[in-house]
């Protein structure tokens, strides 16, 4: 029987509905809006990153002896039969290596990150270390623990000693958000590093492929090979040019039979990234010294000139070649003292 | 409701979704990790209802939107739906009961992955959906099932805990 409070109840329900299908179809038309027009939520979404990221910084520090530790249990697995005479012995030293090995792989993360550094003169550095990853499964986002207090800004190019990461997709105070160059969403315009060749493409992440970005818009003509290395072409403005990328696995040609595109393998194991350095400023790179003057048979062993240019030159060489040695040895100096310290 | 019951549910979704971002992805299988927000939203509905289950959904899918690159509201309509879906069974199970909140944490992974690929593709992204049911679905399942015992407790208790403190 319909009494007035069971009537009264079924409208409530029916208005309680109502409001949830509104509000569903409120949120489904707003991520086609923020889709088509790219918005961020920036003031919500840096003050939820301000107050996630010392959490996730505690938990991103714990994580890395988790993977250690994951990482030793699977070698271990693999090296049973190998080591079951050296049992006892490994028993004894496995707890000094779990702290060992963390260390030393840290020191070569940093080492070959600081050499990187020291060479790429061309650019301004800041280096970072990532503390979380996206939970989406589609993208490929991570957040470092480097924001605009450190020089960080959007757009700023992300890499490491082996190669383009990303680029910075919002800087927050003290953390930023970077997006992988795996990301389906990213793309960035690239070269084929062979002189003979130097043809340009897009290089884009698929959705399909997580783990293996493709090269887009080659003419089916085009010269390039299996093996081709991939750099960076600096058009668009947000990647300095010549950065490494990857080189060329598989070529498939497109659908349209004017085009093809290429599968890469990326020099950087996105899996495995754990420091990255974000590219604050760049510059032109310095030029290379002068090449010694070879005297032929057709240049005047007298002339003025050719001697002051074989003199300026010589000068250049030795300069270089000292500055080269002292660098050596500071480098060996280094080396030897990080080691001394490790040991120690 | 009370301002310490909303703060002390902040910390807990704070710090649940950091150690989703932070430390699972070292345990993930090629970058699939389990999804710590789906399953809370999932339990919050079986032992609270719909209402509470929608609720969730829309702080976890909002924190998880606004703090990922991810297109904004696709977490959050997805969550929400999952809260309404499962919160309708509130009255129909034992709270103690642990099977279902481990029965349907395929179901409720399942449901994400539907509703999140058939947003990606309505904007325009071509999916591979073969290959995205092998890599990404089949290891999501896995880690739900893993972790939904655990999540399902810390809910549960929680809620005592809460309704202990009046």
């Amino acid at each position: 029987m319909n009494t007035p409070r069971s009537r009264k109840e079924k409208n409530q329900n029916q208005n309680k509905t109502a409001a949830i299908i509104f509000i569903l179809a409120f949120v489904f038309c707003s991520i086609f809006i923020v889709a088509k027009t790219n918005t961020q939520v920036p003031a919500a979404g840096k003050t939820a990153m301000a107050f996630l990221s010392p959490f996730q910084k505690g938990f991103s520090s714990l994580g890395v002896g988790v993977s250690d530790l994951k990482d030793s249990v699977e070698e271990v697995q693999n090296m049973q039969v190998e080591l079951e005479n050296l049992r006892e012995e490994v028993k004894n030293l496995r707890s000094q290596n779990l702290n060992a090995s963390e260390a030393i792989s840290e020191n070569q993360r940093l080492r070959a990150l600081l050499g990187y550094k020291q060479n790429a003169t061309q650019f301004d550095l800041v280096a970072a270390s990532i503390i979380g990853r996206e939970s989406a499964t589609w993208s490929s986002v991570v957040l470092i623990n480097r924001g605009i207090l450190d020089g960080v800004a959007d757009n700023m190019a992300v890499v490491t000693e082996l190669g383009l990461v990303g680029h910075v997709l919002e800087a927050g105070l003290n953390t930023s958000k970077v997006q992988l160059i795996l990301d389906p969403r990213s793309s960035v315009g690239t070269l084929i590093q062979r002189p003979e060749s130097r043809v340009a493409g897009i290089v884009e992440g698929d959705i399909n492929n997580p783990h293996a970005p493709k090269m887009l818009n080659i003419p089916k003509d085009a010269d390039v090979k299996e093996g081709d290395m991939i750099v960076t072409s600096g058009f668009g403005g947000v990647y300095p040019k010549g950065i490494v990328i990857g080189k060329i696995k598989e070529i498939h040609n497109d659908e349209g039979g004017l085009l093809k595109h290429g599968i890469v393998a990326t020099t950087v194991n996105f899996e495995k990234l754990e420091d990255v350095a974000i590219i604050v400023n760049s510059r032109e790179a310095p030029p290379e010294p002068l090449p010694p003057i070879i005297q032929s048979e057709n240049t005047d062993p007298n002339s003025e000139d050719a001697a002051k240019q074989l003199e300026y030159s010589k000068q250049v060489q030795k300069e270089v070649h000292d500055r080269v040695k002292q660098a050596q040895e500071k480098q060996l100096e280094q080396a030897r003292q990080s080691v001394g310290g490790t040991a120690n | 409701m009370k301002l310490n019951v909303i703060f002390s549910w902040a910390i807990l979704i704070i710090l649940m979704y950091a150690v989703q971002t932070s430390l699972l992805p070292f345990i993930g299988f090629n970058g699939v990790s389990a999804n710590l927000m789906l399953l809370l939203t999932v339990s919050t509905a079986f032992l609270k209802g719909y209402k509470h289950g929608i609720l969730m959904g829309l702080v976890t899918g909002f924190l998880q939107d606004i703090t990922s690159g991810s297109y904004f509201g696709c977490a959050i309509f997805s969550y929400m739906i999952i809260g309404w879906f499962f919160g309708k069974f509130s009255d129909r199970i034992f709270k103690e009961q642990l099977l279902f909140p481990i029965l349907s944490a395929p179901l409720a992974a399942a449901i994400h992955f539907f509703i999140m690929n058939f947003l990606i593709s309505l904007i325009g992204y071509k999916i591979n959906f073969l290959y995205s049911v092998q890599n990404i679905l089949q290891p999501l399942i896995f880690y739900q099932v893993a972790f939904s015992w655990l999540i399902h407790k810390i809910a549960y208790d929680f809620y005592k805990f809460i309704k202990r403190r009046g």
